[in-house]
């Protein structure tokens, strides 16, 4: 056994570089476009007309930036570091070319490096059923597999999503996630640029999964897109995403607001990592609509950034709808990972499952922060929440905050927490068996994400096994 | 009820000008503590599903013929008690006005002083100046100042060390009736080595609503010195028209040990909480809480376990029951400082829901600095399963009586923690809730 996983090792270590020279490159970029730095009325007037945007959008995007000024910021979560954002010193919209592609040879040189350094047309040939690359503000490169766009389906850029399927947009933009909902789901609703919209007609499954990419180039840059998911009756989709940047010296913001509509009897799974460089704030918006029997799944892993904020949601509205949330937390150096989840029980009979995992290191901080809420006239529902922390490092903290409130007796509510270090049996029996420690622990660590790494595509999980090795590297103590 | 518009203490409440001139300063500032600040905001956890303006009432303190029935009651069986030999001391404190204590004819081991606050601000000054306000001041919070600006009197108990007390003290606190307001203080200092039982039982207040509710605000202070042993068991029992608020701190030296049962019954808002730190090596604390809510009665309690030293251990089980169209709100933080090693902390919360109307809200919290932690949380609500009802049912026990059992087992791990003598009060307090099912 020792010998596999020294091998395994050592292949893992070839293919390991740290993360400035893996993602952290930047390549130099002439934009077609690249506004002021600053939030106002007029940068977003200038984002809705570059989009040449129907009127209503326009006045969506306002609206909703009053509502990002009269907001406070949150008083929970990091004080601290939401106190370091700079809104004025950030550029809200670039755009990098002037036409997206829909081949990836005529994706301009630079872009493609960037992306070829990523593995992104890779994937596309070996499993995806489409792929969205964005690059800044906007969808570069887009593609969707002809036999899937003949069944009806739907996968464009939201700009895209926006022009040639205004109506769709309309009816459903903001109707999971309104721009009062919080202040960084008002900032991205001002001035959204770029996402996925994606609509699944109902009775189709897609067997394959749909993958955006999403990676900020420039310093100072805020990445807003803005993503809209729905399943009609029946339907079955995956979709995933992941993010990177390079690494600056000045902060970066990333404000998501991802909407998913899941109609009856459909399943929609949402996955998500993201490895942003440590000097991005992340704080991303993400909720679901669940309709009668129909199932939402959040998959969501949380590697990178400063600062994370980021608490999944479903909406169980109907009888028999199911969501579950499954996340990991990674929290390195001056890390604060804020995730959690959310689930609300607005209708009997509907079942809920939140297992979160995290692991501090150094003075890597981790909190999961929840809240179960069934409300009067949600019989028979059914809920269990279990959250693992594990603590490597002297200076790691783990916070648990989660929040039950029940208003009704016909449930069943459970909550569990542990929070622990690698236990001293595990290391003493794995190096008792020839593994250097850092192997062993690295073991442990891989062992206690295996629930949440099953759960990914192959590619994926190869490559968060690769991600907590660069993390773990030299984690002795 | 007196409204006083702008909620300020002021200088004609006579309690500011009780006592020693350190304690006269010590009460002016925790006056200004509660003048200057603002209410607690609702946004922040601890005050989501409680209005502090439910606490804000500017009410008489209470009057000598303001007591309940079961006051009496309560005081001749453990007067018996006390001559008995069952009971070290009874204690009655009156509203704050009248603090009596009654010692076994056996009397007290050397050197045990059971007295008035005010008594131990005059006899006992040095005792009083190191440990009054210590845990529990303007900085805690605003009503933790409002109750340091205006205890009337309060219960000053202290075991000097190596001493034992083998029988439990009993203090009786009784609030007076309706339009009235109670501050209930007491210090307890328990030396090295000491061992000590307290049953702290809070009554009274109005029984009518329509005739105006009453209000009551206490603390408590506890120091466990090392190698200490502590229990203390706080039953609140109000009538029905009670607003009452209640903070309990203690802190624990190296060795030293703490049990504390806070049973919970009565009145119809209760906001209260109960904080233990371990600040030496070694201290272990251990609370089991029990609550049960009927009719439309309003509970928000909150836990803390603060491990300020390395080598303590914690553990808290909150049971709690509902009835009717009871809420409980239950919030509990385990921290766990980044130079406190080798911890271990435990923290459970169940909740058994009875029917339908009855709300349950539980936030169990960690805050977790360093790695070498054991640590875990639970919670669980929900009602009592249909199969264990089937099963009794089957076995020739009907519905109601079959709820009864169910409900006698979940709380009897707690019950039977309590000091005997109480344990038969406690058992029909929990059978007359049930009576109705």
């Amino acid at each position: 056994m020792s010998e596999s996983i020294q091998r395994q090792n050592k292949d893992l270590q070839a293919l390991n570089q740290d993360y400035a020279s893996k993602y952290g490159f930047h390549d130099p970029v002439d934009y077609f476009h690249k506004g002021a730095k600053g939030l106002s009325h007029e940068v977003v007037e200038m984002i809705s007309r570059m989009k040449k945007e129907p009127s209503w959008m326009a006045e969506k995007r306002h609206e909703a930036l009053d509502i990002f000024y009269s907001k406070p910021m949150p008083n929970w979560g990091n004080n601290d570091l939401l106190g370091e954002i700079d809104f004025d010193n950030i550029y809200y919209f670039m755009k990098p070319i002037e036409q997206q592609q829909d081949n990836w040879d005529d994706v301009p040189e630079y872009i493609k490096k960037t992306f070829d350094r990523l593995g992104i047309p890779e994937a596309e040939k070996n499993f995806l059923g489409g792929v969205s690359a964005q690059y800044e503000s906007e969808v570069v490169y887009h593609s969707l597999r002809e036999d899937l766009a003949k069944q009806g389906i739907i996968f464009l850029d939201m700009d895209s999503g926006l022009r040639e399927h205004e109506e769709l947009v309309h009816e459903y933009f903001g109707s999971v996630i309104p721009s009062a909902d919080n202040k960084f789901a008002a900032l991205n609703t001002a001035v959204w640029s770029g996402g996925s919209f994606l609509y699944v007609p109902p009775g189709i499954d897609v067997k394959v999964p749909l993958q955006a990419y999403f990676r900020i180039n420039a310093e100072n840059m805020g990445q807003f897109e803005r993503t809209l998911i729905i399943a009609d009756k029946g339907s079955r989709l995956h979709y995933i995403e992941g993010c990177t940047a390079p690494v600056y010296s000045t902060n970066s913001l990333h404000t998501a607001v991802v909407e998913l509509r899941a109609h009856e009897d459909s399943y929609i799974r949402y996955t998500t990592i993201q490895n942003w460089s440590r000097n991005i704030f992340n704080l991303v918006t993400k909720r679901a609509s669940a309709y009668k029997n129909a199932t939402i799944e959040w998959v969501d892993g949380n590697l990178g950034s400063r600062l994370t904020m980021k608490y999944p949601c479903v909406n169980l509205l109907e009888e028999g709808a199911k969501g579950e949330i499954l996340s990991v937390a990674f929290a390195g150096i001056d890390q604060h990972q804020d995730a959690g989840a959310k689930m609300i029980h607005a209708a009997p009979n509907t079942s809920s499952r939140i297992t979160s995992k995290s692991i501090s290191k150094d003075n890597g901080r981790a909190s999961y922060r929840g809240l179960i809420k069934i409300h009067k006239g949600a019989e028979n529902c059914k809920v269990s929440v279990e959250c693992d922390a594990l603590l490597i490092g002297d200076d790691a903290r783990s916070d648990t905050y989660p929040t039950m409130e029940v208003d009704n007796d016909q449930v069943s509510v459970e909550h569990e927490a542990r929070v622990s270090k690698v236990a001293e049996e595990q290391l003493f029996y794995l190096t008792s068996r020839g593994l250097s420690e850092d192997d062993a622990r690295l073991l442990i660590v891989n062992g206690f994400m295996e629930p949440f790494t099953k759960e990914l595509p192959l590619e994926y999980a190869v490559e968060l096994n690769r991600l907590i090795q660069l993390e773990m590297e030299g984690s002795i103590g | 009820m007196k409204q006083n518009p702008e909620y300020l203490i002021n200088e004609m409440s006579p309690q500011l000008h009780r006592g020693p001139d350190w304690l006269k300063a010590m009460r002016r500032s925790n006056r200004l503590g509660f003048n200057e600040s603002k209410l607690p905001p609702r946004g922040i956890h601890l005050w989501r599903y409680t209005d502090p303006r439910k606490f804000m009432l500017a009410v008489d303190q209470a009057r000598d013929s303001d007591f309940a029935g079961e006051c009496d009651t309560v005081a001749s069986t453990e007067t018996e008690h006390v001559k008995k030999g069952r009971l070290a001391a009874f204690v009655t404190d009156l509203g704050g006005r009248d603090i009596n204590v009654l010692v076994s004819p056996k009397g007290l081991p050397n050197g045990v002083t059971i007295c008035s606050l005010s008594d131990a601000s005059e006899k006992h000054f040095d005792l009083i100046r190191e440990h009054l306000y210590q845990l529990i001041n303007r900085k805690t919070g605003k009503f933790e100042a409002m109750n340091g600006a205006l205890w009337n009197d309060g219960i000053f108990i202290h075991v000097p060390d190596n001493q034992i007390i083998e029988k439990p003290i009993h203090l009786l606190r009784e609030a007076g009736r309706e339009n009235s307001a109670a501050f209930p203080r007491l210090v307890v200092i328990v030396g090295r080595n000491s061992e000590i039982t307290l049953i702290d039982e809070y009554g009274g207040g109005s029984p009518d609503r329509s005739n105006g509710i009453s209000f009551s605000n206490g603390a408590v202070e506890i120091f466990g010195a090392e190698d200490s042993r502590t229990r203390y068991v706080s039953l609140q029992r109000y009538a029905p028209a009670m607003n009452s608020y209640f903070t309990h701190r203690a802190k624990l030296k190296q060795n030293a040990s703490m049990l504390t049962i806070p049973l919970v019954f009565g009145g119809e808002l209760c906001k209260q909480s109960f904080g233990v730190e371990l600040a030496g090596e070694g201290a272990s604390s251990k609370m089991y809480g029990l609550l049960f809510g009927t009719g439309r009665q309003h509970f928000d309690n909150h836990t803390l376990h603060h491990h300020s030293a390395g080598k303590t251990n914690s553990d808290i089980d909150f049971k709690v029951v509902l009835k009717d169209r009871a809420l409980s709100a239950y919030t509990g933080l385990i921290r766990i400082d980044n130079k406190a090693r080798t911890c271990e902390a435990y923290q459970e919360n169940r909740n058994l829901l009875l029917n339908k109307g009855t709300r349950a809200e539980t936030i169990p919290e960690l805050e977790i600095l360093n790695e070498d932690v054991s640590c875990s949380h639970g919670a669980t609500l929900g009602s009592i399963d249909e199969e264990s009802i089937f099963y009794l049912n089957a076995r020739g026990i009907d519905k109601s009586t079959a709820v009864r059992m169910i409900v006698g087992g979940f709380v009897q791990s707690t019950l039977k923690l309590v000091p005997d003598d109480l344990k038969e009060r406690l058992s029909e307090f929990v059978a007359t809730r049930l009576e109705a099912i």
